[in-house]
């Protein structure tokens, strides 16, 4: 989650195991060596080994917020219009197939139970459950076309911020953070928010084989987003601390002296400095209590209904604001009583209409505001916001009124820097069933994405146990309809 | 695993021709375009739309259609009912072609539905071409572009014969104290270099306990060392860190990395895998008897075969089944799980004790390394018989054993005298008895008491009496399944009864088994099936309806055991220490077939206590029983069918028994006998498992794209002949089952002269040395293969390989060549002519400090702190508060420990060899500001003040020696004076404000390089 003080400053292959894994050698002379490549290239070339890394080619955002639907919301009945479901309710659907759900269906049509308006000049249809983002459509690209292959949510959730759902590679957050370094020495730079603990929990934003430094930071909510050991301790005063720090910075220097130059050795000295730094600015970061109260009206961290989230995404924004580079929120909250568990709040296999109702109330007004606030600050240029779930739903019903996993056709959109609002790309079948034109895999997502953020997703590689792995696997296309 | 010759010959063909680049597989003649066009347009449609019903697979399974097999040439051209498939050149005239053209009526193929025309345009071409088909059997070699040449590999360092390589000469032998320093020195020399000087024995006493047991030394085990004088003082010290357990526990955990060794299932749920430790704890205890590590390997890869039933074969192979699986399966997701599950096994097998990176061969020939697609399948077919499960291992089965063949021994005369009573008596006795007495007994009762064949349970031992009771012995849990076996020749079965009794020796007397004496039976299960092996009729699952209950607690209803959801079920509560009754009528027709009938009863008790005590009956009038009738045994009613059948009188004496005084005795002695049966003391294991079904070939990896089916066969580049794999996978011979695949791979694995060993040596003495240096002499511990680094010290690794493999494969005597060596003992001061010559160090002209590692900083703390509770093995630490060493903590995929992963622990995911070496500020804010580091800087304090310390300085000097294993230099002690002064100051007038300087200054100790940075 921060940048590792030894060794990420090199994305150069022949070093980069040597440093990552072993504090042996001379690493400084390494380092100086990278360092000065760098400089060739035209980067600054600050003696601090956690220098921010320059993109490979001019980025259009600097920062990713992605807004994970847990559970996985139906696209029939959020972005995803289909009138021919809406007609021919109750009957078979063409196409069906018993392999695409995880449970069992009808192989029934079931209409979406919302009601559908078109808005914005882009004219985009939006079920009823997001009267709020229904607004910001014009400032959103919609891919209707996504797919993946995992169909249950765990592996569908490490298939879609990994690339695979096998656990152990690491996450989209992972390989940006790798890929990048940090704009804020500071503060995280890769943070995770959650009430219940997604299903697939860690696995989902792991940092895999990568080194640990890109591990993420999680905020649970439960516990009000605490920073584990962010606060001095009880026992000591903030002098008594100051007056601790130096005497060991002291003592570490003379033990560095006498050693051979190690970077790793250096790069603790460095820590503790940081680390005492992370002590005022991270709770500076997360403190709602400074903002006012009309943008704490706009968030609705006064409506019961989506206060938690509405926190989330009012923190994901300053954090942003303050250089993080990639914020992940799992969103959604069931109180439909319809028997979907905590973990997958979005997961309608009982009840699409109380299930999606609850978790669009809880989800929309706070994703709403931070498209605005974003905007009105300047910063949504900057930004990329991506909402969607880790697959959709059948479009046959599950049950009667409910329905099963669909990792066939599932819509996501993005919205900020380079992206063409108001776009729709790629589609289901006329039943919202499969996607058929310009089908979308996971790979061209994240390939998109590392190119917002100014990286080649075919050049982003991290060897490991033989292998130059690269998030996009061996597939991957920028998808330059969406790109502005 | 029995495999007909034939049809291993065959799938084996199959799996060769399948892979283009496996040299001897293509034809002879045929030019390499055409094969390739073959491989890539028609192959593949073949078998994706025409090999279900039309291959040799098919007709083993009775799936084939019209007489005809395309998966061969010889198929397509002899063809099937309707004469040859093809004719080569005449695409028109071919049947194939009118077939996907759907020009036959009746005959349109497939029948699923038409092809793409494009695939049937190709069809066409190749059939225009001469029909070229590469499937024809062992033909000699034609090599294509992608082929690997394996025998080209083995030129590869890795892949050749161990060498055993002479020392080299050096010219300052006065260095030299092992072998291994020859190599160093050598080298060095050649390179102008010198080595650093031997470092102080208060630096050589802190960096080899840490190595060799990942704790530091006592302040009393750094007074014993240096006041020995002695010049062997450090191979003593040596010796006594070998010998101390907490070896096993510092390298245990080593090699837990590499086999990513967790406690849960990882994905959705993580379900918790409580017998998984015992794998744990058979890796500290293999490490601490140095169990040789061939020995190590092969009980891994095959523990459950090599000592089948016993504990330490049951909890090694744990190894297998230690990777991730998914919590939640359905039919659609069941056989991609498989094959990841299986993908995860070969994969870690060839990372870990091979250094091959195989796992990019699910899907294709390996991109660097001469390993075809067809070993990474090779291997995943010995696996194809190993799937998971808990299992009940037997904790004492030595014991065990022997009691049972002096109990078998005792009981051999009782069978002997009733085998030879129903030889010789019984027929007289049976035949005077139905003459004399069956028609004048009667037994008209509604309820007739099954008179039970066998009772078993997953845990709880049962065993049956003579009046139809199924009776609780022992070894009780929640969550158990009671298997009842039952028979009876007469049909028109319509209901079945279940007395749950109470007894006196029940707790609370019963009828549970909980302490109150309640149960909660959560389903029930009876499956019929006929007796008679002449019968072809079908088992099947009855379905009950809940028709009768005694009694019934509230929210714990008796219609909940047949609820299909186990998590709910019948209680009794308050009635408890009463009989209860309940009747499950057949909702639909009576059973009963003809031969007789065998029923299974499952009763499924979930999240609470079984029955002790149980009765069970059914009822074939012609009205549902009611509980309140009576109830008779069956016997007399099952020997008057029996009777009117004239069934043999052998058969009839378990029946007859109850009305044959002798029979009976007879009886009663075997059966009285077999209740003294010894009982196991059973544990629970998670480990592997017979199951699992036959390994596919699988095009691109994915599962629906099977070709043919692999058979077990190992890593050809590593093979000193072609065939070499047959010396361990030897065909079945007759009335002999075949060696289990698994035991071969490990046979294969740990041969050193003609198979995997020599690879395996190398790789494991590469660990070795990397956990002493930091780096191995492969600095890539896991991938000695192309895209791996090459070994700095390539004569030194083959020595230390070769020596291991000399000295019984024993790991301790390679520790001593290299903790004993120069190279190891050298300090890490700089020299400035090697900073120029080998920045990297890659020579070891100098020893550099090292991080200890998450679990060493850890123990260590607890250990400073006199917190460290050294209680070994047995059931995770599920509290990260937990005094124990780190290596006991609980693994759970789901949630890693926080101060583990901070400090780069893996996750348990992949197998790791090298752990990265990260250094974040988060690590910082754990020091400064955890409770947990602050507490034990406290208790640290406490220690030192336990000494008496006379002044400040006597503090500061014992806190050193605890920390650091060295007394302050003068000045340091002039600093931290300071600084305790300073903190004393800043308290103000608190009363112990001198204490907690005192404090402060510990803790600050413990914040210090020196102290996670070890000489």
């Amino acid at each position: 989650m921060f940048n590792d003080l030894t060794s990420n400053a090199s994305l150069l292959p022949s070093r980069r195991r040597f440093l990552q894994q072993s504090s042996l050698g001379f690493g400084s002379v390494a380092l100086a060596s990278m360092l000065a490549e760098q400089q060739a290239k035209g980067a600054p070339a600050p003696l601090n080994p956690m220098a921010l890394r320059p993109s490979l080619f001019a980025p259009k955002v600097k920062s990713v917020i992605w807004l994970f639907m847990t559970g996985a919301p139906s696209q029939v009945d959020t972005w995803d219009y289909k009138p021919e479901l809406q007609k021919r309710n109750g009957e078979p659907l063409p196409g069906s197939d018993s392999k695409t759900g995880f449970f069992t269906t009808s192989g029934k049509i079931l209409k979406s139970p919302f009601d559908w308006k078109q808005h914005g000049e882009s004219g985009s249809w939006v079920s009823g459950i997001f009267p709020h983002l229904s607004q910001h459509v014009d400032k959103m690209a919609f891919i209707h076309s996504m797919h993946l292959k995992a169909n249950n949510h765990a592996p569908a959730s490490m298939e879609l911020m990994c690339g695979d759902s096998q656990p152990g590679r690491p996450s989209a957050g992972a390989w940006l953070t790798y890929g990048l370094g940090t704009e804020n020495q500071n503060l995280p730079s890769f943070v995770v928010m959650h009430e219940r603990r997604p299903r697939g929990d860690d696995q989902i934003w792991s940092a895999g084989f990568l080194p640990k430094s890109y591990q993420a930071l999680t905020l649970d909510a439960r516990r009000n987003g605490v920073i584990d050991n962010l606060s001095r301790s009880t026992m000591e005063s903030a002098a008594q601390q100051r007056s601790s720090l130096d005497l060991i910075k002291e003592m570490n220097q003379q033990h560095a002296q006498l050693r051979a130059p190690q970077t790793d050795l250096a790069a603790r000295i460095n820590s503790f400095e940081l680390a005492y730094r992370m002590q005022t600015d991270a709770p500076e970061a997360l403190d709602l209590t400074h903002e006012s109260d009309a943008t704490k009206k706009l968030y609705g961290l006064d409506n019961k209904t989506c206060e938690v989230f509405a926190r989330q995404c009012l923190t994901a924004r300053r954090l942003v604001e303050r250089g993080v580079r990639f914020v992940q929120i799992f969103a959604g909250k069931n109180a439909g009583g319809d028997g979907a568990v905590d973990d997958v709040p979005w997961d309608g296999h009982n009840n699409i209409e109380t299930n999606h109702r609850s978790c669009g109330a809880a989800t929309d007004q706070p994703a709403a505001a931070l498209l605005a606030d974003l905007a009105g600050r300047g910063l949504l240029d900057e930004t990329l916001v991506i909402w969607g779930g880790e697959f959709g739903r059948t479009s046959d019903s599950q049950g009667s009124v409910g329905r099963d996993h669909n990792p066939k056709g599932f819509t996501i959109w993005m919205a900020g820097g380079g992206i063409k609002a108001g776009v729709h790309h790629g589609a289901t079948d006329e039943f919202g069933y499969k996607a058929v034109e310009n089908k979308v895999h996971v790979n061209d997502l994240h390939a998109t994405l590392l190119h917002l953020l100014g990286l080649d997703h075919e050049k982003l590689t991290y060897r490991h146990n033989g292998r130059d792995y690269r998030l996009t696997d061996l597939g991957g296309r920028v998808i330059n309809e969406i790109l502005a | 695993m029995t495999v007909a010759t034939r049809a291993h010959f065959l799938s084996a063909f199959i799996i060769f021709a399948a892979v283009a680049s496996c040299s001897w597989a293509a034809a002879a003649d045929l030019p390499a375009e055409q094969i390739a066009f073959f491989e890539s347009k028609i192959r593949p449609v073949l078998a994706e739309h025409c090999y279900g019903c039309h291959s040799e697979q098919a007709q083993e399974k009775g799936k084939l259609k019209a007489g005809l097999l395309v998966d061969s040439q010889q198929g397509l051209m002899s063809g099937g009912e309707t004469g040859p498939a093809l004719i080569p050149g005449k695409s028109s005239d071919s049947l194939l072609i009118k077939a996907i053209r759907h020009e036959i009526k009746d005959g349109e193929m497939p029948p699923k539905g038409k092809l793409p025309e494009s695939v049937i345009a190709d069809l066409t071409k190749w059939i225009e071409m001469g029909a070229p088909d590469p499937r024809v059997a062992a033909a000699p070699v034609v090599k294509t572009k992608r082929t690997i040449d394996v025998e080209a590999g083995k030129d590869w360092w890795a892949f050749k014969p161990l060498t055993q390589p002479g020392l080299p000469a050096v010219k300052n032998a006065a260095w030299v104290r092992t072998p291994a320093d020859f190599f160093i020195l050598a080298k060095q020399e050649a390179a102008g270099l010198t080595p650093s000087k031997i470092a102080s024995k208060e630096k050589l006493l802190r960096r080899v306990t840490f190595d060799l047991t990942g704790l530091a030394p006592t302040p009393e085990e750094r007074a014993a060392f240096l006041n020995d004088n002695s010049a062997d003082a450090y191979a003593k010290l040596i010796d006594r860190l070998l010998e101390s357990p907490k070896y096993g526990e510092r390298w245990a955990r080593h090699w837990l990395d590499v086999v990513r060794f967790a406690e849960s299932g990882g994905y959705e749920f993580d379900g918790f895998r409580p017998g998984a430790f015992h794998y744990r704890d058979w890796v500290i205890k293999a490490m601490n008897n140095d169990m040789p590590y061939d020995e190590f390997v092969r009980m891994q890869l095959a523990g459950d075969q090599i000592k089948p039933g016993q504990y330490d074969g049951a909890s090694a192979t744990g190894f297998l089944v230690a990777g991730p699986y998914p919590g939640q399966i359905t039919a659609k997701t069941v056989e991609k799980i498989r094959y990841d599950q299986l993908d995860d096994m070969v994969s870690t097998i060839g990372s870990g004790f091979l250094g091959l990176t195989m796992a990019c061969m699910r899907c294709h020939d390996h991109k660097f390394d001469p390993l075809p697609q067809r070993d990474y399948y090779g291997i995943a077919a010995a696996l194809a018989t190993t799937v998971h499960s808990p299992s009940q291992i037997d904790l004492s089965f030595a014991e065990t054993q022997k009691k049972l063949a002096v109990h078998n021994q005792a009981g051999a005369p009782l069978q002997a005298a009733l085998k030879k009573f129903e030889a010789e008596e019984l027929p007289k006795r049976y035949e005077a008895w139905q003459r004399d007495q069956l028609p004048k007994l009667q037994s008209t009762a509604p309820w007739q008491v099954f008179d039970v064949q066998s009772a078993t349970a997953q845990s709880a031992r049962l065993m049956s009496d003579r009046d139809g009771h199924v009776i609780y012995t022992g070894n009780k849990v929640k969550d158990d399944i009671y298997t009842i076996k039952v028979v009876t020749h007469q049909k028109g079965v319509r209901a079945f009864r279940l007395d749950a009794l109470s007894d006196p020796t029940l707790p609370s007397k019963g009828p549970g088994l909980s302490d109150n004496g309640n149960f909660v039976l959560g389903d029930v299960k009876i499956i019929a099936k006929p007796m008679d092996a002449k019968n072809k009729a079908k088992a099947v699952t009855l379905k009950l309806k809940a028709a009768q209950v005694s009694f019934e607690q509230k929210g714990y209803e008796f219609a909940k055991t047949i609820d299909a959801n186990p998590g709910t079920g019948w209680g009794v509560a308050p009635q408890m220490g009463k009989d209860h009754a309940a009747v499950y009528a057949i909702d639909g027709e009576a059973v009963g077939f003809d031969g007789g009938t065998a029923f299974e009863i499952q009763l499924r008790f979930t999240n609470f206590f079984g029955l002790g005590r149980i009765r069970l009956a059914f009822n074939n009038g012609s009205e549902l029983a009611k509980i309140a009738d009576a109830e008779d045994m069956q016997n007399l009613r099952e020997l008057r069918v029996l009777s009117d059948a004239k069934a043999a009188p052998a058969n009839v004496t378990r029946w007859f028994s109850r009305f044959d005084e002798r029979a009976q005795q007879l009886t009663a002695a075997v059966t009285e006998h077999e209740r003294k049966r010894p009982q196991p003391v059973l544990t629970e294991v998670y480990t592997t498992k017979a199951g699992g079904q036959d390994v596919f070939f699988l095009r691109r990896g994915e599962v629906d794209r099977k070709e043919g089916k692999a058979s077990p066969n190992f890593i050809q580049v590593l093979m000193r002949s072609g065939d070499a794999e047959k010396k361990w996978v030897p065909p079945p011979e007759e009335n002999k089952t075949a060696v289990h695949p698994r035991l071969s791979l490990a046979n294969w694995m740990t041969d050193a002269q003609a198979g995997g060993g020599p690879l395996l040596a190398r790789v494991i003495v590469n660990r070795l040395w990397r956990q002493h240096f930091g780096r191995g002499i492969v600095p890539t511990s896991n991938d000695f293969g192309t895209q791996g680094e090459k070994p700095t010290h390539p004569e030194l690794l083959d020595y230390l390989a070769s020596e291991l493999v000399k000295n019984g494969w024993r790991l301790k005597p390679i520790h001593r060549l290299i903790v004993l060596s120069s190279v190891y003992t050298q300090s890490g001061e700089v020299n400035p002519a090697s900073l120029q010559t080998d920045p990297e160090n890659h020579l070891w002209a100098q020893r550099p400090a090292r991080r200890l590692e998450a679990e060493a900083i850890r123990d260590t703390l607890l250990q400073l702190g006199g917190k460290l509770d050294v209680k070994m093995y047995g059931p995770s630490e599920t509290s990260n508060e937990s005094s124990r060493r780190s290596v006991y903590l609980r693994v759970k995929r789901s949630e890693l420990v926080p101060f583990m992963t901070m400090f780069d622990a893996p996750e348990p995911n992949q197998s790791i060899g090298d752990r990265g070496n990260t250094t974040v500020p988060t690590q910082a804010l754990a020091v400064m500001n955890s409770p947990f580091v602050h507490d034990l800087a406290a208790q640290l304090l406490n220690r030192i003040h336990a000494t008496k310390p006379s002044s400040t300085e006597a503090v500061i000097s014992k806190a050193y020696e605890f920390a650091l294993c060295r007394l302050p230099e003068p000045h340091e002690t002039q600093r931290m004076l300071a600084f305790i002064e300073q903190q004393t100051q800043l308290l103000g007038s608190k009363p112990d404000s001198a204490r907690q300087a005192q404090r402060e200054f510990c803790h600050a100790l413990l914040c210090l390089n020196e102290f996670i940075y070890v000489d």
